[in-house]
């Protein structure tokens, strides 16, 4: 049994972004602009009958400045009534000649204002809410929601189960894409509905004192493989995205079916649930056409997407949910140990090419079958690193969850003739000779063994200069350990008298951009059964190793983060690698030599530091 | 030279695309080209349109519907 989920959203923002900056061409800003509410209203009135004519519920979240509407205020209302429709509230679009009077702001991001800030916007937003309608939304939402911010948004109005919290992947990506001027950053949160930690709105909640009180929507579903190294905006279930990367042929965009069933078969992975959700603000759909596309194509895309989840619907594969009826149904069936799992698959490139994603409360991480299975992703989520953003708060805008490991932002396999990059793998060794499975391109699949999620990789040949090997590896993701099991095997060996080793390692930093920071502080350390080994980084390439090792590890206080890898072999010895400034990184590792054909066993293990 | 104006549509820079940047270009109406504020492209629709074609040729599967996941 499996079952699709789909949340629609629409929200009457009364100025939208790019509308205003269309029409304010040669004009001093106004945002009472008469022709941009229209506009603005109109293709709400559009994405509203488009959705009710392929039978799909909405939720409509009433920005601030909708509020003082009527007319949007009445087509709220007559769509409750008549469809079913949820009525939210948004913290999108706030913007409007009340907040301005009010808050003497020009601020549009949520998040980004001061605590004390949020919290007289918040009691303003729902105050009005509640003054319009008569009740306070059950759902809410923003491009970025912070732990502290819906903290204080449960502490007053409990009512709230559902919001919109994060936009997954949009980091310095989307910065760059936005000319340096689009202030989301926000990488490292899950890619499908969690119910997120009271410390930090990324990290899945790790038990109920845990639990933040709400279930967490990412602002769009995704492209997994292109987001992670592309713009957020050109990817993803919402068709003039879509548009935007220029992901078309012909005025026809399959591309947005593909991720659909992609999202589908999620359900593969995650005892049968899978979920989609569609978030288009009227600014994407001007009339004046938007992205390259003239209006009827922007307005092609919108209803063939539609149409698409209506067939689904129809077909019953399909349930059309508002974002409280969604967030109820999460509960319903979702321990808060559950991890959530994706095996994707390029639908893009034409690669070929699969990522393995996994987030629970202990981590998040990404596995790269083109670079062999490498770890090119990993978020310390077990750390639930207390980081709060906007004006008066260390970071500001940078919202970002830290990553210990991110090989698209940190190099990976491939440096520039120096140094090392942040990825996990492992290499093999004869007489001088080293390969490395991140050099083994690959495929995988997914298996579970009651609470052991399984991904196993097809065997590749590792070819030394006088004879191959042939390994496989396999990784062991056990429910509620926050530890990763890898196994890698030698199946087989055209010369079963030659030694191999086998070097499962880590190279890893700290970060939320592509730009170093100081490892001054993190302290690498290696216990063995009878020696223990330590080095305080201070860039001078030390390395150390121990024989017979239990466990290596690097403490890296700035992310209030242990990172360790052990092993049960007891002939493995473990090495500590420091960096220097032209390549900030550390290193640990498990080395075990072979003859013939065997196996290294590794368990990779974050944690929370303090 | 005349004030540069946004075009019919918002034509991005094809150059910046590339590079995966939107940059909005401005139309010189004079000249009958579009020219970014950013990296120096310049030049008229025709130009424009024959580079976001080959913007489009990495998706390979652009035209293809998917359906074994």
């Amino acid at each position: 049994m499996t079952t699709f989920y789909l949340t629609v959203i629409h929200r009457p923002e009364m100025v939208p972004e790019y509308l205003q900056k269309e029409a304010e061409e040669g004009k001093a800003e106004d945002l009472g602009r008469n022709e941009v509410i229209r506009e603005s209203l109109d293709i709400f009135r559009t994405q509203q009958r488009i959705a009710h004519d392929n039978g799909i519920r909405t939720t409509i979240q009433m920005t601030y400045a909708s509020l003082f509407n009527d007319e949007a205020v009445a087509l709220a209302r007559e769509h409750h009534a008549t469809y079913g429709d949820e009525i939210g509230s948004t913290f999108l679009g706030i913007q409007c000649a009340q907040f301005r009077e009010k808050f003497h702001s020009k601020e549009l991001a949520i998040w980004l204002f001061s605590m004390e800030d949020k919290r007289l916007i918040v009691d303003e937003v729902f105050g009005k809410f509640e003054e319009v309608f008569g009740f306070l939304p059950t759902s809410t939402g923003s491009y970025y929601m912070d732990a502290e911010l819906v903290n204080y948004i449960k502490e007053q109005y409990p009512q709230v189960k559902a919001a919109v919290a994060t936009c997954w992947e949009e980091g310095p990506k989307a910065y760059h894409n936005a000319n340096n001027s689009w202030y989301t950053l926000l990488d490292g949160g899950p890619w499908n509905p969690w119910i997120p930690s009271k410390r930090n709105i990324h990290c899945p909640a790790a038990d109920e004192a845990d639990d933040i009180g709400i279930v967490a929507i990412p602002h769009l579903s995704r492209d997994l493989m292109a987001v992670f190294d592309g713009p957020g905006s050109y990817y993803g279930t919402h068709p003039q995205n879509i548009l935007r990367g220029m992901v078309y042929e012909d005025r026809e965009v399959p591309y947005f079916m593909n991720l659909v069933d992609q999202y589908r078969a999620m359900a593969k992975y995650n005892r049968g649930y899978a979920y989609n959700m569609m978030f288009v603000g009227p600014g994407w759909m001007s009339k004046t056409g938007r992205w390259e596309a003239d209006y009827d194509f922007l307005l092609k895309s919108y209803e063939d997407g539609m149409a698409y989840y209506g067939r689904l619907k129809r077909e019953g594969l399909a349930v059309d949910l508002t974002m409280s009826e969604f967030a109820d149904a999460y509960r319903a069936d979702r321990p808060y140990t559950r991890p959530e799992c994706t095996l994707w698959k390029d639908v893009l490139y034409g690669s070929k090419r699969q990522q393995f994603w996994f987030a629970d409360p202990w981590m998040r991480f990404c596995l790269d079958m083109n670079l062999g299975g490498a770890m090119i992703d990993l978020r310390p989520y077990a750390a639930k690193l207390i980081r709060p953003c906007g004006v008066g708060t260390a970071h500001i805008q940078d919202a970002s969850y830290p990553f210990i490991i991110q090989s698209m932002y940190r190099a990976g396999y491939f440096t520039h003739y120096a140094g090392e990059g942040a990825v996990k793998s492992c290499k093999f060794g004869h007489a001088g000779e080293e390969v490395d499975l991140c050099a083994c391109r690959t495929h995988a699949s997914f298996s579970e063994e009651g609470d052991v999620r399984v991904v196993t990789l097809d065997p590749v040949e590792v070819e030394f200069e006088k004879f191959t090997i042939r390994v496989q590896s396999t990784f062991r993701l056990t429910e509620g350990t926050g530890e990763v099991e890898i196994v890698r095997r030698i199946l087989g060996t055209t010369d079963p008298a030659a030694e191999v080793s086998i070097d499962e390692y880590a190279t890893a930093c700290y970060g939320t951009t592509e730009y170093p920071e100081d490892l001054t502080g993190v302290r690498l350390t290696l216990k063995g059964r009878s020696a223990t080994e330590s080095i305080d980084y201070a860039y001078r390439c030390r390395e150390a190793y121990v024989e017979g090792v239990e466990v290596a590890e690097a403490l890296v206080p700035q992310v209030d983060t242990r990172l360790s890898v052990r092993s049960d072999s007891a002939d493995a010895t473990g090495y500590l690698r420091e960096g220097m400034a032209f390549s900030p990184m550390y290193t640990l590792g498990i080395k075990k030599t072979v003859k013939g054909v065997g196996e290294l066993r590794t368990w990779l293990k974050v944690e929370k530091a303090s | 030279m005349a004030q540069g104006r946004k075009g019919k549509l918002n034509y991005r820079c094809p150059r910046c695309l590339m590079r995966e940047i939107d940059m909005d270009m401005l139309f010189d109406s004079e000249k009958g080209e579009y020219y970014c504020l950013r990296c120096s492209f310049v030049g008229p629709e025709s130009e424009v349109q024959r580079l976001n074609a080959q913007f489009r040729a990495k998706y390979l599967d652009r035209a293809v519907r998917i359906t074994g996941f």
